[in-house]
């Protein structure tokens, strides 16, 4: 993220884990995921992630179901303090927490979602475009229409750009100005991190587009 | 991304009336599909044929206006704007697919002015919803023959 300015969401929950993960499951209470799916999901390691979720089910934050031989975790809406969380969730995370939520619906058909071009590079502004690519399965209207409702609460139009993994790979090998550009400049990740970007680089077989 | 009320479109200019010409619809119509053909293509690059389907839309979008006796004022900027989000009023297209019609002129945009690059995913939604408009319009047309066109 950003390091020249601070937000209020990394200001109040500097412990960068802590914060992905409130945010994945209090803003959709209604979700049981287990650890790996929120690694995934948050592009965080499952072992640290596991600890924080841990400690945040200790605090009665969040519930532990046992499913077979998974853990699944999700939020405690009888907690007293869920509703004013949850409300301090939604008003300050940030456009990457709104855009990441917003796909959430599609997030196991997505290899890699990331923010490029002004918005990632923080040289924006407010009426500038949020520039989207989203590598994995998901049809372009689909995207469109998810992300809807992202634009309207950030006052900001939202262009997806939709790769199949395979094609990424292709117009890669095929050495396209656009991606390359792209692959060298900054971005926000949403969905997975910068290591699944650079798998799709390295192997064609690993994963099934 | 707002309802749009015709009526206020034409009183703030961004519409202006136009009499009823069945020519000019068929001539239109005839556009339409033509490009439509043309980004079927497969031997047309992806840029050319994502093009094409995009006029295919835009010309079934003035279709719709023409329809209800209108045409976008070129003069004013936004004018494919305006005719897309106009279809929920013309041709009773629902808000969904308006919004994903919207999102391929964006993508139309950044393709011709910003040199990105069409995708396959953007490429199929265009010509899919392209064979869908001009489905919907010789339909209407079809059920409206005294239209003449």
């Amino acid at each position: 993220m950003k390091a020249t300015s601070l937000s209020a969401s990394e200001l109040l929950f500097p412990l960068q884990y802590r914060g992905k993960a409130l945010s994945l499951l209090l803003l959709q209470p209604q979700r049981r995921l287990h650890v790996r799916e929120i690694a995934r999901l948050t592009g965080t390691v499952a072992g640290t992630m596991n600890k924080e979720l841990d400690r945040l089910q200790r605090a009665g934050l969040l519930e532990k179901h046992r499913v077979g031989n998974q853990l699944q975790y999700c939020a405690n809406q009888q907690h007293p303090v869920f509703p004013e969380l949850s409300a301090l969730l939604r008003k300050t995370i940030g456009l990457a927490d709104v855009l990441a939520l917003a796909l959430m619906p599609v997030a196991d058909r997505i290899t890699v979602a990331f923010v490029f071009g002004s918005v990632a590079r923080s040289s924006d502004t407010a009426a500038s475009d949020v520039d989207v690519i989203i590598i994995g399965r998901v049809d372009f209207g689909e995207a469109v229409n998810l992300l809807y409702e992202a634009q309207a609460t950030l006052q900001r139009e939202i262009n997806p750009k939709i790769f199949a993994n395979d094609e990424w790979q292709a117009k890669l090998a095929a050495k396209s100005s656009f991606i390359l550009d792209v692959l060298s400049k900054p971005k926000l990740f949403l969905i997975g991190a910068q290591r699944d970007l650079d798998q799709l680089d390295q192997s064609d077989q690993d994963r099934t587009a | 991304m707002i309802s749009i009320n015709l009526t206020n479109l034409t009183k703030i200019g961004q519409l202006d009336p136009v009499p009823w010409s069945a020519d000019l619809v068929k001539r239109m119509l005839a556009t339409a599909k033509q490009r439509l053909r043309d980004a079927e293509l497969a031997q047309n690059s992806d840029e050319t044929r994502f093009d094409c389907a995009y006029t295919t839309i835009r010309a079934v979008a003035d279709i719709g206006l023409h329809l209800h006796g209108l045409r976008t004022s070129t003069s004013k900027p936004g004018h494919h704007q305006t005719a897309i989000q106009c279809l929920v009023h013309t041709l009773g297209v629902d808000a969904a697919t308006v919004r994903v019609l919207d999102g391929l002129r964006k993508q139309r945009n950044l393709a011709d002015y910003d040199g990105e690059l069409v995708t396959d995913a953007a490429l199929n939604e265009c010509l899919n919803q392209a064979k869908a408009m001009v489905t919907r319009v010789e339909l209407i047309l079809r059920d409206h023959p005294d239209l003449g066109a």
